[in-house]
């Protein structure tokens, strides 16, 4: 029982590294991905185009499977399981993040960057200053949504072989004939997930001050 | 008198159309110029090139004594080192306020002066807070655009405007999107600010509000400046000019 408990500790750790390191890499690099998206240099614009279609039009597990076992076709060279998981995942929630970030900078009134030009403020100056507060607050429900989402998909991350909770769940539950472990795995993924939506229902009271 | 605005031939399409088409008029410090015209006729078009929100195509543009553009075998030659410094001098009215919603309307009328000017907090918040009273605004500094009617946020994004002590203020159709009671709110700050010899240009569809405040006027259409002078409300010379004014009478 207790060696079970330790397993399923491990597990929740993997689960849980999976989830913060998906969001440390792909938070940011949705944002590069966004802005070649909305660039007007033409190839550029098409390459991101067709990496988000990808992204967005093909299962996750597939990217999984692909991005653990193309490098051992391609070079003759594998790397570790886990790694694997963590490219997938940030290349695919970098595009997910991308789309959101687009659709947040996109509904920015042009007033706001006329306004901001004639006031003589910098470009980088409009952009973090006026721009990006709102274009978080803007997005707060959709990246809720997303955040939400990734903590059911980091289950899938058994696919290519990562020990992570509900691979745990699964085994303990064939080894000791009762459906307990997987019901436990159940409840972390609802308790983190309660988390999540309170942290955001929270974040997005805390911008609640202006419309 | 001492030349504002000196434009000299001013060309400007988008793509294949031609929006502006050689067009040349003086400001005078201390001046009111009004302009009218049709929709689509280029009037904001012509105030968004000198405050620099698009590019002229060709033609000479001096601003106060710095020049920003001049024309160069038929090509506006943009002189760079001018830019920001008649950025400075040149202020902008927006039709739609254009106010930062997150923003306070203090900070709203703060902002620039702190990340522009480089003002200390103290004196960009008495200069803030002394232009909202002469807007009649002082009660609403702690406020958020979103809580004040639209009269309110267009008197908060002139206060804003006049932080950065422009030399020339700029209105686009500043009373458009409000309603007649508010409309005149907005009107009766503009002629105060001329009674104190700030240098404006107006472009407004309010005739008698033109006329009354108005040192100099023109008229556009198609592009051009069609007629000149003031006298154009009371006695227009030219037949399109006389119809547009008429349009107004009806009214
Ligand atoms: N960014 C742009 N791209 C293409 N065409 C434009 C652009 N801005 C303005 N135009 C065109 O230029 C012409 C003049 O527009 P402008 O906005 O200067 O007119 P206006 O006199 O201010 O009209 P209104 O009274 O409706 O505001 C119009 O035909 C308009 O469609
Ligand atoms: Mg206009």
């Amino acid at each position: 029982m207790a060696s079970l408990i330790m397993q399923m500790l491990e597990g929740t750790v993997t689960s849980l590294r999976i989830f913060f390191l998906t969001l440390l890499f792909s938070l940011p690099l949705g944002f590069v991905v966004a802005k070649g998206k909305m660039t007007s240099i033409r190839p550029i614009r098409w390459i991101t185009d067709l990496y988000i279609q990808i992204m967005r039009g093909t299962p996750l597990i597939l990217q999984l499977i692909f991005f653990y076992f193309a490098p051992f076709y391609i070079f003759g060279t594998s790397y570790d399981r886990f790694t694997a998981c963590i490219v997938a995942f940030v290349v695919n929630y970098s595009a997910y993040f991308a789309e959101i970030y687009r659709s947040g900078l996109q509904s920015i009134d042009r007033g706001q960057h006329e306004a901001s030009k004639v006031l003589g403020f910098t470009k980088p100056y409009t952009f973090f200053h006026i721009v990006l507060p709102q274009v978080i607050k803007k997005i707060m429900p959709s990246l809720g949504n997303e955040v939400i989402t990734l903590v059911k998909d980091t289950a899938l991350a058994q696919t290519i072989g990562v020990a992570e909770l509900f691979r745990v769940a699964q085994t303990a539950s064939s080894r000791e004939f009762s459906t307990i472990p997987i019901f436990i795995a159940g409840i972390f993924y609802f308790v983190m997930n309660y988390i999540v939506s309170r942290l955001f229902a929270v974040a997005e009271r805390k911008l609640d001050y202006y419309r | 008198m001492e030349k504002m605005i000196n434009l000299e031939n001013l060309s400007k399409s988008f793509g294949e159309t031609k929006v502006i088409r050689n067009i040349s008029f003086t400001i005078d410090k201390g001046e009111v110029l009004s302009i009218i015209g049709p929709s689509g006729s280029g009037k904001s078009t012509m105030l968004r090139i000198i405050t620099q929100l698009e590019r002229a195509d060709d033609g000479t543009l001096t601003v106060d004594g710095d020049t920003l553009f001049r024309s160069v075998d038929g090509k506006a030659v943009y002189d760079r080192e001018n830019e920001r410094k008649i950025g400075l001098k040149t202020g902008l009215v927006f039709q739609s306020f254009n106010l930062f919603p997150h923003f306070s309307v203090l900070r709203n009328v703060m902002e620039a002066q702190r990340a522009v000017l480089k003002r200390g907090k103290d004196e960009a918040e008495a200069k803030a807070m002394a232009l909202l009273r002469k807007m009649g605004l002082e009660d609403k500094a702690r406020m958020y655009p979103f809580q004040l009617s639209g009269g309110q946020q267009q008197r908060v994004s002139i206060a804003r405007a006049l932080a950065l002590d422009p030399k020339i203020l700029f209105f686009d159709e500043p009373t458009s999107a409000l309603d007649p009671e508010l409309t005149r709110e907005i009107l009766h700050v503009i002629r105060a600010l001329a009674e104190e010899k700030m240098t404006m240009a107006v472009v407004t569809h309010e005739m008698h509000f033109a006329k009354a405040i108005s040192d100099n006027a023109i008229f556009m259409d198609g592009g051009v400046i069609v007629e000149e002078g003031t006298s154009l409300f009371s006695d227009p010379k030219e037949e399109r000019t006389r119809r547009f004014i008429a349009s107004f009478e009806n009214e």
